[in-house]
């Protein structure tokens, strides 16, 4: 807000501290349960279990780290949540990048139609059951490339990079095409370098897209070869397939043996999140900038 | 790449005078149109193959066989569902699902960006923000975690309750359908509701701030001011959001509902999607579970060009 020469009233100043006590509430709010699942995470299983750990450990204890980073199922997940996120988000990143390129091309005659024909998919699908025979029809059920080959290619990030692409001068890669270079050339040495932040957005976007999904892997990877972190996660979730879990880790490792699914849930669910928490704050500038601009055109 | 691509320079001046028909054109694009090739096959083949393949919900379908040659039943599919014991409770709790998201998921950004807007010192605003946009950021299956812990038995509710004296024994709340719905209401609000205010505050920043100066020396208050020039200064941003909102309503979420729902509390979370999802791939009847998809895909389409007509008529703004 503008600041003014008027003296703030008293009125306006009981506003102003209300609003502060309001936002400070919902910061808590926003933040408490991340606190929750540190604290239960940090502490002895069979004391959790006694309940009443709010915001620290009551007794401190690093076990369910321990015994996660020997589990072999959660770091088999781990390594393959890392692949997806590496190889989905590159792939996506580039060649939607490619596209948007293609259809800011002045002069292109191709280049309204390849638009609409992304622009379309952005309202109008087929729905689960089609795809999921599509997918079942290439043969890409229970592989790793279901992952990133169905989501190569975003109308909606296709968009937020063109909008970009289109304020760029014209001279750059004019300049270039009087040299000589092909339009890859162009869009690699050109075109990629000074999009960098919007290349950022859409990778921030896609990872976190990639990282946080669930349902195409038991939708596509039923028989469990490609589980991803996520679905790791999700099955401690139900309460015996937990307890088998800690049951056998204990039976290999006789050390942990205050182990509780409380804790071993609290544990795997702050590997899964950190990454994220650490990550979005730096990006935060280009994803809120590619979003206003997405619904600007969108 | 080589360097001889001097062919596919568009809007470079054509040489000679001959005019430019689509074939000339199409050889001066050439290079252009290679690459392009495989990215139009792509989209073709993820996203409207599928479409064709919606004709699926007209036949009985049987995988190795096509959709032409499966026996056509026409509308036997929707009628069946419509009979169907489960449409009775699948629709009431999506449209209870997603009524209430609109009720309190839809206004409650809005809400908050107009308080956001009034905070007086940008640094506390902007930490503000950034930790209401986390939860966004988070997988359901995470949130799934959260809530087991926060709701189950030993969780920190019951803890308080119990301590409280309030209720004797704990609470199963994820355990019964009746406070299903507002679990995941409180959810989705949580969730999102940081991440939506990114698009009110945006169109809050274009309000001119003259008005605001304008409206002072009228004597107008903190909470005038936000109801008689912010909230019309984003009018035309809720509008459109709105009506793109009620084209949504049958998107009452779904993976949430498989992650928190279970065995116990499915009369209460069985929606539309999960119930196609359940029906035509779980257990097997593809058509079945296209025509129930279908279905609702027809039905938001008739709600966005409905909404849009109340909304050009009544407030002036439209999509289309």
């Amino acid at each position: 807000m503008e600041q003014s020469f008027l003296k703030p009233s008293f009125g306006s100043r009981v506003f102003d501290l209300c609003n502060v006590v309001v936002m400070l509430v919902l910061s808590f709010a926003m933040l408490y349960p991340f606190i929750n699942l540190l604290a239960l995470s940090l502490n002895d299983g069979a004391d959790a279990a006694r309940g009443g750990i709010y915001f620290v450990p009551r007794q401190f204890s690093v076990d369910s780290y321990m015994l996660l980073f020997q589990n072999k199922h959660l770091l088999s997940g781990l390594g393959i949540s890392i692949l997806r996120v590496v190889v989905g988000t590159s792939t996506c990143v580039f060649m939607t990048g490619l596209l948007a390129y293609i259809v800011t091309i002045r002069g292109f005659s191709g280049r309204k139609m390849i638009r609409l024909l992304f622009l379309f998919t952005m309202y109008f699908g087929g729905g689960l059951i089609p795809t999921y025979m599509l997918m079942m029809k290439l043969g890409l059920i229970n592989t790793f490339h279901v992952y990133w080959i169905p989501s190569l290619l975003n109308a909606y990030y296709m968009l937020i990079m063109a909008s970009y692409m289109q304020n760029l001068p014209e001279s750059l890669s004019e300049s270039a095409r009087i040299d000589g270079a092909g339009e890859l050339l162009i869009y690699f040495r050109i075109i990629f370098p000074v999009s960098l932040p919007v290349f950022a957005s859409i990778a921030v976007f896609s990872s976190v897209g990639h990282w946080n999904a669930w349902f195409d892997v038991i939708l596509y990877n039923s028989n469990g070869h490609w589980d991803t972190l996520q679905v790791y996660l999700r099955r401690l979730l139900l309460e015996v397939e937990a307890l088998q879990q800690v049951a056998d880790q204990q039976l290999a490792y006789s050390k942990y043996r205050n182990i509780s699914p409380l804790t071993l849930r609290a544990a795997t669910s702050m590997v899964v999140t950190l990454p994220i928490i650490f990550v979005y704050p730096f990006f935060q500038k280009y994803f809120v900038g590619g979003i206003t601009l997405g619904a600007v055109k969108g | 790449m080589k360097k001889t691509m001097h062919g596919n320079i568009p809007s470079a001046p054509v040489r000679s005078a001959k005019p430019a028909t689509w074939k000339r054109t199409l050889y001066r694009e050439r290079n252009l149109w290679l690459i392009c090739l495989p990215l139009i096959a792509w989209v073709i083949l993820f996203n409207y193959v599928p479409m064709y393949g919606i004709l699926m919900a007209f036949v009985d379908y049987i995988p190795g066989k096509s959709i032409f040659t499966s026996d056509w039943v026409g509308l036997k599919h929707f009628k069946d569902f419509i009979h169907s014991p489960d449409f009775g409770h699948v629709l009431r709790n999506t449209l209870a699902i997603s009524g209430l998201n609109i009720l309190f998921g839809f206004p409650a950004p809005i809400v908050l960006a107009l308080l956001l807007n009034e905070l007086r010192k940008k640094k506390f605003k902007q930490i503000v923000q950034t930790i209401s946009y986390l939860p966004h950021f988070i997988s359901w299956v995470v949130v799934a975690s959260i809530l087991f812990t926060l709701l189950g038995n030993e969780g920190i509710l019951n803890d308080i309750l119990l301590r409280l004296g309030w209720i004797g024994k704990p609470i199963s709340f994820l355990g019964e359908g009746k406070y299903f719905w507002g679990i995941i209401t409180a959810a989705n609000i949580w969730k999102d509701i940081g991440w939506s205010t990114i698009i009110y505050l945006s169109a809050m920043a274009g309000v001119d701030s003259e008005v605001y100066e304008a409206g002072r020396v009228d004597g107008l208050g903190r909470l005038g001011a936000m109801w008689h020039i912010t909230l019309p200064g984003i009018r035309t941003t809720i509008v459109l959001l709105w009506i793109l909102g009620i084209g949504g309503i049958l998107n009452a979420g779904f993976e949430q509902q498989l992650l928190i729902g279970n065995a116990q509390t499915r009369e209460y979370y069985e929606v539309v999607d999960t119930y196609a999802y359940k029906y035509g791939i779980q257990l097997g009847n593809y058509s079945y579970g296209a025509a129930v998809g279908l279905m609702k895909a027809v039905i938001a389409v008739i709600l966005v060009f409905s909404a849009n007509r109340v909304s050009k008529k009544v407030l002036d703004t439209s999509i289309f």
